[in-house]
């Protein structure tokens, strides 16, 4: 693995979602490693490992079984060691109460999932090129939903 | 009116008091005068009797002296016995009339004078009467003594009748006096008796005033009566009464038909009253019945009764304890209803709230059925032809890109759909979201929305300043934009669509059109354009969930918009009207209550 590699990892029940989304990033032209888990107990378990690489980005689907992107998100921002993951909410909703919720709750921004290809690929490209520095000291519940 | 009773019975209390002491006056001055009478009656009498005694002894004198004359003349002793028995009767009358005028100074004084002269008299004629004895007839001595004698006789005369004038005197000045007291009895009597006669008077009209006031008062209460029970069958409640001091009850009629008996079919106490109360109920009744024996007052109580062929009924009690102002006896007066028609109909109606909560549960999970779930694989399907699109594309047919671009367009207007009814069912009131809103600012949104739209059709819209309004912002934000985005939709081909924003402020009676409205005034916004507009017998079909004027291929409503639009307007009690020409355009009145 290169240094300039971005680390990317996914958590969504979804199958169909989780192929979009490599082949969305399989096309972008960016170096990037995608790591996909099936579910939010599958994620805690890889992240708490203490030999993991942790992400530079997490995606993190609010919907899942067994543990939800909510509860994954509390985990992670009580722990110490992963306050340099940037943390992506990727859900099919965008209501009112999801977004305020993820973003009290420390998440850096919310997308939407688009319904179409070419808007995905858009949107992974931007998040991933983000300059999250610069981004997370901005911050505010007026851009924290990523649009297009 | 009862109070003017008890006030004239005040009055009347203070007329018999005025008459009592007015009768025992009278009585007194009547015993007064009478008495009086009586006196002066006495008086005369007592004048009559010292006259005839005086002039009885002038006349016992004369016996005397007519007695020794007769000696004298005669010298029979038969004649000198009324002489004797002349001057006997003289000192008895005199003692007599001592005793009369004993409270007479003047008369006393009279007396001694004559007691004096009869004295004299009484000698003189002894001396006569020895000289005649010795025979010195013809003497000087006895000449003497005859004139002497007659001279004292005169004295006497003149004595007794200035007594007797002296009495007559006395009389008449006596008469005089109570004759001048005694001529205002009558009159004073007489005007006594007729006030005692205005006072009766006065006395019976009051009475029979009252009494015509008690007559009319006692007939209202027997109206008052009867229509008592007649509503209490009609409104299915009853009366009793709890006798505090008696420990003793009585229950209307229609308590009785209440618990399904006849009319005073058994006596009114606890006892047989309990032996209708429910089982279950009879434990906490008896207990709330305790209390308020002691603390003359009974809550609302709610039980049930059987009544003896089985029905169940719900009651309903109150009581409230009732001191009279006549004499302050104590009762507790109760009232029970049958409120089984109402327990019933509250229960029905929480049966149907239930099931209202239950619909409006699976609404909202519905609601997030569409949301979510339904949302998920139609983007999936869309993401999915995105990728045939770009992938496979080259090795489909003319055909097979024909039929993808077909699914494309249905899976677009799907999303709207599905987009278009999550926001109407998102449109709901709630309270809090009222605030007071630039509403300038929410029409500058709007258009900011439609910006791409406005454009692209090069829209000319113009708007009148709003004031300020009370609303829930982010709705009218939605009407907005609705409205707006409803007129470029439909606007004429070629023709690029003018919008024109007015705003007034209105008298709700002068607008005929607004329902039973609930404000006085209301601000009117009206949307002008000049689309192609639509039948006026559409007006109202408009609005109504999935009702579209035109075919879905000409334009691409989805039939929802317009009904998010009335459901914002009604959630704000105003109203909205539309109006419309065949290709010259629509008016869209909205009209929001003023505050």
């Amino acid at each position: 693995m290169q240094e300039e590699d971005v680390f990317i990892i996914l958590a969504d029940d979804d199958e169909d979602d989780r192929l979009f989304f490599e082949e969305a990033f399989d096309e972008l032209k960016i170096n990037t490693k995608v790591a996909t888990f099936n579910d939010g107990v599958e994620l805690m378990d890889y992240l708490n490992k203490e030999n993991s690489l942790l992400p530079n980005i997490l995606f993190l689907d609010l919907n899942m079984p067994k543990k939800s992107g909510k509860q994954c998100l509390q985990e992670i921002k009580k722990e110490a060691r992963f306050k340099d993951i940037a943390i992506a909410i990727y859900s099919t909703s965008a209501s009112e109460e999801d977004i305020e919720n993820t973003f009290v709750m420390g998440a850096n921004v919310y997308i939407k999932k688009p319904n179409d290809f070419k808007q995905l690929k858009k949107v992974l490209s931007n998040v991933v090129t983000i300059n999250w520095q610069y981004h997370t000291s901005g911050l505010n519940k007026d851009n924290f939903l990523l649009r297009l | 009116m009862l109070r003017t009773i008890v006030k004239s019975e005040r009055v009347l209390k203070i007329t018999f008091g005025i008459s009592l002491f007015i009768i025992l006056c009278m009585g007194g001055f009547a015993y007064k005068h009478v008495r009086k009478l009586v006196d002066s009656f006495n008086l005369v009498e007592h004048t009559y009797e010292v006259n005839v005694q005086l002039e009885q002894i002038l006349s016992y004198l004369k016996d005397s002296e007519t007695g020794q004359r007769g000696y004298l003349i005669s010298e029979n002793t038969e004649f000198l016995q009324p002489f004797f028995s002349g001057r006997e009767n003289t000192n008895n009358t005199f003692a007599r009339l001592k005793q009369l005028t004993k409270n007479d100074t003047v008369q006393q004084n009279n007396l001694k004078k004559l007691n004096t002269l009869i004295d004299k008299k009484l000698k003189a004629l002894d001396q006569i009467l020895t000289l005649t004895n010795e025979n010195k007839l013809n003497s000087k001595q006895f000449n003497a003594l005859l004139i002497e004698d007659k001279k004292i006789m005169n004295e006497i005369r003149s004595k007794v009748s200035e007594m007797i004038n002296h009495q007559n005197e006395l009389l008449k000045e006596r008469k005089k006096l109570s004759t001048e007291s005694l001529s205002n009895t009558p009159i004073i009597i007489y005007s006594v008796l007729i006030l005692m006669l205005l006072l009766l008077l006065l006395t019976y009209f009051r009475i029979n005033k009252n009494l015509k006031i008690l007559k009319f008062k006692n007939g209202q209460l027997e109206v008052f009566k009867e229509s008592t029970n007649q509503s209490e069958i009609v409104n299915k409640h009853s009366t009793w009464t709890y006798f505090t001091e008696e420990n003793r009850y009585e229950f209307s009629d229609n308590l009785y038909r209440l618990l399904g008996e006849q009319p005073q079919s058994f006596e009114p106490n606890l006892e047989n009253f309990y032996q209708f109360v429910h089982p279950e109920d009879v434990n906490h009744v008896t207990e709330q019945v305790t209390k308020m024996m002691e603390t003359e007052n009974l809550p609302f109580l709610y039980y049930r009764i059987v009544q003896k062929n089985g029905t169940i009924r719900h009651f309903k009690a109150y009581a409230k304890v009732l001191v009279s102002s006549e004499d302050n006896t104590r009762r507790v007066l109760g009232t029970t209803a049958d409120v089984t028609e109402e327990v019933q109909s509250f229960k029905l109606l929480e049966e149907r709230n239930l099931e209202l909560e239950r619909n409006n549960k699976e609404l909202s999970s519905f609601n997030y059925v569409a949301s979510h779930d339904l949302q998920e694989p139609l983007r999936k399907i869309q993401t999915f032809i995105s990728r045939l699109e770009d992938k496979e594309a080259a090795s489909l047919s003319e055909k097979g890109i024909l039929y993808l671009d077909r699914i494309k367009k249905a899976a677009t207007r799907m999303r709207l759909l599905i987009d278009d009814l999550l926001q109407f069912s998102r449109t709901n009131k709630s309270e809090e979201a009222f605030a007071v809103t630039n509403m300038n600012i929410m029409l500058e949104n709007a258009k900011q929305e439609l910006a791409e739209m406005i454009s692209e059709k090069d829209a000319k819209i113009t708007a009148d300043a709003i004031p300020m309004i009370t609303v829930i912002p982010f709705q009218i934000q939605q009407l907005f934009t609705n409205l707006i985005g409803n007129s470029i939709k439909y606007s004429k081909k070629n023709t690029p669509p003018i919008i024109t924003i007015s705003y007034s402020k209105v008298k709700a009676d002068d607008v005929l059109k607004l329902k039973k409205p609930k404000y006085n005034y209301y601000h009117k916004i009206v949307f002008t354009d000049n689309g192609i507009g639509f039948e006026q017998e559409y007006a109202e079909n408009i609005f109504v969930l999935f009702n579209r004027l035109h075919n879905k291929n000409e334009y691409s409503g989805t039939g929802i918009g317009l009904s998010i639009c009335k459901k914002i307007v009604e959630n704000h009690q105003g109203y909205i009207f539309a109006e419309g020409k065949i290709n010259e355009g629509a008016i869209f009145e909205v009209f929001l209550p003023l505050k």
